[in-house]
């Protein structure tokens, strides 16, 4: 079985920069983003791979940043009394925990790979020493970052009187 | 059995965990001397990182930023020394011609004999009757063989120099790759945490180390205007910008550091005001006798350190690693006890990082269960 220790290690071994950047344009938080502000993302971006069934982040874990999927699939779930909620199944592309980039809360749900999977997390203390070293760049993404998330917030207005009928 | 397991476990832990410090005990002595090297560029890496970044972004190539930053610094460093050293080498040249003229030998038995004459009966020692001229010149004769030593230690300081600024430029170049590479170590299930130690710990050094740039800056610039200020009233000090910048950046040693620029303010004031009959005679307020404006340099250097203290330093520095005043001390005790001034200058960052690691530990171990 692979080792997602030894594949974290030496996975710079084999460079896959723009498959990397081309993840990134996938992501609206970095919509708008030139090639070479995209460059400085990927460099502040961690590249993971995961075990099938194994636990991207669980329930009520520290938050430290989001994760973008480049390869496998991943599920978002909550559990309650033993059952399982599945609230999401996310593939190549996708996106997930993009609140933890804003605060510092406790997960809200548990993210488990499905299949073995490649993961890039782009996480809040590189975020925040971006806002140090390029403000204009850290706020692009902040104002992409609120965009999403009204985004998200009207979806569930619209949900709610459906809901309620 | 669970239990039992876990006891052998844990048992196979603390003999690793000792066999490693055993280890560690053995081979010190061998690698001290390269860890503190790497300690010493990873801080100038710290300071020069976000120069290097700034430029990396404007330019597009990283080599080119690094070069120019260093060579920058460098080029400066050099600048500084090697003026200062050109005008200290004067400033010495100068003042030993006049050791060698007779009449300034005469000043100085005068002088000798002046100071004695106004001491009280029980401070004048022995009666012997000491010729002060010769003692003076069997004293710049020890100078001169202290400084054939010095100049042996001084091989060995350039040669560390020079690894500490290849070291510097390696991380410059690569410092985002290793900050990765390291990342790269920590398993999924502690990646986030592990992600936040290394940034906090970040966080510490590079506050403290702006926090103390900054003292050291206002120091610099507070022990100028004071010895400027001496000037106006006569003393008669040359060299003041040198001193003022070395007062500034030894002020980064703690407890020691300050009186670095004072003992070189003292020089300074010595060699110009020999044989100056004012200067001799000079008073503190009209009150105390402060012959070569000795005391009145002390006291400008005591005021700067009080002001540095007690308002510049826990405002800039004191807060970024959020350490109690009597831990500081703790930490400058234990430092200066193990690695003597370099202990001093690493202790209460070091102390900071401590105080983060703990943090994290105590925050796996509460909430193991989420991770």
């Amino acid at each position: 079985m692979k080792s997602p220790l030894w594949s974290n290690i030496f996975k710079n071994w084999n460079s896959q920069e723009s498959e990397k950047v081309t993840a990134l344009k996938h992501v609206p938080v970095f919509d708008g983003l030139s090639d070479k502000e995209l460059d400085e993302i990927e460099k502040l971006t961690h590249e993971r791979t995961y075990q099938s069934g194994e636990h991207v982040f669980k329930n009520k874990a520290p938050s430290e940043g989001m994760f973008i999927i480049i390869s496998g699939s991943v599920e978002i779930y909550l559990e309650n009394a033993g059952d399982k909620n599945i609230l999401a199944e996310l593939n190549d592309r996708d996106f997930f925990g993009e609140i933890a980039l804003l605060d510092t809360k406790p997960r809200s749900a548990g993210a488990i790979a499905t299949t073995p999977s490649t993961l890039l997390g782009f996480f809040r203390p590189d975020l925040l020493s971006l806002m140090e070293r390029n403000p204009a760049l850290s706020s692009k993404i902040l104002t992409n970052l609120g965009a999403v998330l009204a985004e998200r917030l009207r979806k569930t207005n619209e949900l709610l009187p459906k809901s309620d009928n | 059995m669970d239990k039992q397991k876990n006891y052998i476990q844990l048992i196979y832990r603390l003999m690793v965990g000792l066999l490693s410090i055993g280890f560690l005990y053995v081979i010190w002595p061998y690698i001290s001397s390269v860890l503190l090297m790497l300690v010493f560029a990873f801080l100038f890496t710290t300071v020069l990182l976000s120069s290097v970044d700034i430029l990396e972004r404007k330019i597009r190539n990283r080599g080119l930023s690094v070069l120019v930053v260093t060579v920058g610094l460098i080029a400066a460093i050099s600048i500084f020394v090697g003026s200062f050293a050109t005008n200290l080498a004067d400033q010495a040249g100068g003042f030993s011609q006049r050791l060698e003229t007779e009449s300034f030998m005469d000043d100085f038995n005068n002088f000798i004999d002046k100071t004695k004459a106004k001491l009280p009966d029980f401070a004048k020692g022995g009666g012997e009757d000491v010729d002060a001229a010769s003692k003076l010149n069997e004293v710049v004769g020890n100078v001169m063989s202290t400084l054939l030593t010095f100049a042996g230690a001084l091989g060995s300081f350039i040669f560390n120099m020079i690894m500490v600024i290849i070291f510097t430029i390696i991380l410059l170049l690569n410092y985002h790759q290793f900050k990765k590479s390291l990342v790269g170590f920590i398993p999924n299930k502690y990646f986030e945490v592990g992600l936040r130690l290394i940034y906090n710990i970040e966080q510490q050094v590079s506050n403290y180390l702006r926090g103390q740039l900054l003292a050291a800056t206002s120091v610099a610039i507070m022990s100028i205007i004071g010895l400027y200020i001496l000037n106006f009233f006569g003393a008669n000090l040359t060299l003041v910008i040198f001193i003022g910048i070395i007062a500034g950046l030894a002020n980064l040693i703690p407890l020691v550091g300050p009186f670095i620029g004072m003992l070189i303010a003292f020089a300074v004031a010595l060699m110009n005001n020999l044989g100056n009959e004012a200067a001799q005679a000079h008073m503190l307020f009209n009150a105390i006798p402060s012959p070569f404006y000795i005391l009145d340099v002390a006291l400008m250097f005591i005021i700067v350190q009080q002001v540095d203290n007690n308002f510049i330093t826990p405002l800039l520095v004191g807060e970024s690693v959020g350490l109690h005043p009597i831990m500081v001390m703790i930490a400058l005790l234990i430092g200066g006890t193990l690695i003597g001034p370099m202990g001093m200058l690493f202790a209460v960052p070091a102390a900071g990082i401590i105080k983060v690691i703990g943090h994290e530990i105590s925050f796996v171990t509460k909430n193991a269960h989420l991770l």
